[in-house]
């Protein structure tokens, strides 16, 4: 069962990609949302990239995950077109979800995105339905479920680490312990500093990676997924981290000391240390890393401006692609 | 006299990644809390005026308070002061405790953790004497021990009472990448062609090629057990143990070694060769990218041209808790008068 942590090269140059395409795409937005032409609430991802990355680098397009409102980071890792992202979130008839969803719905069945989602704890129940699909149709599809250390109180998160663990669903439970629900520090809104000890009582493991790093995460992820896939039960893996804007864009971030996020940018951006480490170690020339960070930065531009050039969806659609017959 | 001892908890989970790979049991921060606390009934008793003690969090910290606080009359405790500032839970936390528990010339410091815990602190503790306590089943260097009998043998050593042989001197081995030195290990250091630090658990037999290790008990679980079941080497005596590892189906295995590696994991190991590491002597690796992992936790990544070399030398003092207790035994220390 176990698995050979060696990441391939292949890995490595999508891991590196996928980061820095959510950091480019995020840092972005937040220079855009000033313009006031985005609707809706959006919940930015920098800083939270390695947790995106190191787990669906294990995922096919076969396999699901269920997201958050903080959805962006999972919904380019699991592959979703990124133009098609942000005129969604620019609500434009080109988008994702035809320009009805916004950022905190953007899903696409073709790649295994469940959605991101505005419920908190929403996600973990649509998951453990992916693995119970996975384990009638015998298809070896894996689940994962992304959620914060604020979902990580609701019933609906606690119901599915129980329903997970007695059916012993292909399913993975990840999450994201930024250290706040909202504006609510960890030490306030939970009794225990490591989420994963509330897998102990009901019996699926529970494990504790550091979030900031890309190899950590991947590597614990290839083993929790390929535990799932061999039929071995769910896991609970949390990654601490830090995300570097506010809970949502326009937050004053009032209840913590800036400091924090100026330290976790200088020493535990995942971005820098991954770099630094691959290159380092001989693996990748920092010249290939320096062409697709420019490569990425030109994706990120013409999305923008394709979509400010793209039509709103017609009134005549409004209740088309809404609502679903039985 | 007024006697005072440090004390470092980690708080750290040690929710690694072995929990899905094998099948490691460790203390939670709760019980972590309440062996500090059965601790102190030992110190007390033993006349020890004040602990010092590491901030922790994670919960450790406040159950340790709430079990002094509920704690009825049951004999003196020291007093407890909880050094004055807010953890960052890291490592770097257990180097500045001991720091400035050795600057305010503590006796003594007891240590819970594993290896990792306990190689920070002997990076750090000088000739201060530790008392090793282990929080899990998985480790080689700290024992498992109830926390009142450690706390009455460290109370009796602080207040000048260890008798003959209270203290013995650890072996360490000092690890130099590229001719300099930069850190250590207590029990094994081995290197591994995995590239990362990644989730910093070694427990995939094949990547690991060579392994130093400073003793090696043939009951020992982990990396050491390799050596221990070759060429056990005493903690206390003057070597230590050079292994070069190979895949067992290889022509250059020359032994077949069924090993504990980790807890709930029984695997088998090829040997190329091994040799006895005298004092002072240093192991050269094999040069190649990769990376080196200290007492079982990945710690440095290699690029292929680093050199890394392994010392064996002097380490710290640690208190041997059945000695102390024996001679306590037969000095009376424990007794009161009758009647």
């Amino acid at each position: 069962m176990t698995v050979t942590a060696e990441l391939t090269q292949e890995q490595l140059l999508r891991g590196y990609r996928t980061m820095r395409t959510i950091r480019e795409f995020e840092e972005r937005l937040h220079i855009e949302i000033a313009n006031a032409q985005i609707p809706g609430f959006v919940h930015l991802y920098a800083g939270e990239e390695a947790v995106a990355a190191g787990v669906c680098a294990s995922l096919a397009d076969t396999d699901w995950v269920s997201s958050t409102h903080r959805g962006h980071g999972h919904a380019i890792a699991k592959g979703c077109d990124v133009k098609g992202m942000m005129a969604e979130i620019y609500g434009r008839a080109t988008g994702l979800c035809k320009g009805k969803g916004g950022s905190m719905h953007i899903a696409d069945f073709r790649v295994g995105m469940l959605g991101a989602n505005g419920i908190v704890g929403g996600g973990p129940p649509l998951v453990c339905g992916v693995g119970l699909a996975s384990k009638v149709r015998g298809d070896g599809t894996v689940g994962v479920a992304f959620l914060g250390d604020g979902a990580s109180n609701q019933g609906t998160f606690l119901e599915s680490l129980n329903l997970s663990a007695i059916w012993k669903l292909p399913v993975v439970f990840v999450v994201e312990n930024n250290g706040y629900g909202e504006a609510t520090g960890q030490a306030y809104h939970q009794s225990v500093a490591d989420t994963a000890k509330r897998a102990d009582g009901f019996g699926l493991p529970g494990i504790t990676v550091d979030g900031n790093d890309f190899f950590a995460v991947a590597e614990a992820a290839a083993e929790a997924i390929a535990r799932a896939r061999d039929g071995h039960g769910p896991t609970l893996l949390e990654c601490k981290t830090t995300r570097f804007f506010g809970h949502f864009e326009g937050d004053t971030q009032t209840y913590r000391d800036l400091s924090e996020v100026t330290e976790a940018r200088a020493s535990r951006d995942c971005l820098v240390s991954f770099r630094a480490r691959v290159t380092r170690a001989g693996l990748i020339d920092a010249g290939v890393l320096d062409a697709m960070d420019a490569e990425i930065r030109q994706l990120i531009d013409e999305s923008v401006v394709e979509a400010l050039a793209a039509p709103f969806p017609d009134a005549s659609q409004l209740t088309t692609d809404v609502y679903i017959k039985y | 006299m007024n006697v005072v001892v440090g004390v470092v908890a980690n708080a750290a989970s040690g929710r690694d990644i072995r929990r899905l790979t094998t099948g490691a049991s460790v203390f939670d921060n709760t019980e972590k809390g309440s062996m500090v606390a059965r601790l102190m009934a030992g110190l007390g008793a033993a006349g020890v005026a004040r602990v010092l003690m590491m901030p922790a969090g994670g919960g450790l910290a406040g159950t340790l308070l709430r079990r002094l606080e509920t704690r009825r009359d049951e004999g003196p405790l020291p007093e407890l002061e909880l050094l004055d500032w807010r953890p960052t839970e890291t490592p770097r936390d257990t180097l500045r405790a001991v720091a400035e528990l050795r600057e305010r010339g503590v006796a003594a410091i007891a240590v819970l953790g594993g290896d990792g815990t306990h190689r920070i602190v002997a990076r750090g503790c000088g000739d201060t004497p530790l008392l090793a306590l282990s929080t899990g089943t998985n480790n080689a260097f700290p024992e498992l021990r109830e926390a009142t009998v450690a706390g009455l043998a460290l109370g009796l050593v602080a207040t000048g009472r260890g008798g003959p042989g209270a203290m013995r001197r650890e072996k360490v081995l000092e690890v130099s990448l590229n001719g300099t030195v930069c850190d250590l290990a207590l029990v094994d250091a081995a290197a591994s062609s995995q590239r990362f630090i990644g989730a910093r658990a070694l427990w995939h037999a094949g990547d690991i090629s060579e392994l130093v290790v400073a003793f090696a008990s043939p009951s020992a679980v982990g990396l050491s057990s390799i050596a221990g079941l070759l060429d056990p080497v005493g903690r206390h005596g003057p070597d230590g143990l050079h292994v070069r590892l190979c895949d067992p189906a290889s022509p250059s295995a020359t032994v077949r070694l069924a090993v504990p590696l980790a807890p709930g994991l029984v695997t088998e190991v090829g040997v190329e060769w091994y040799r006895r590491l005298r004092p002072g002597e240093i192991a050269q690796l094999a040069p190649g990218a990769g990376v080196i992992a200290l007492d079982g936790e990945r710690e440095l990544e290699l690029a292929p041209h680093d050199q890394v070399s392994i010392r064996l030398a002097a380490g710290p003092l640690t208190i041997d808790v059945d000695r102390v207790m024996l001679h306590a035994a037969q000095s009376g220390s424990l007794r009161s008068t009758v009647g």
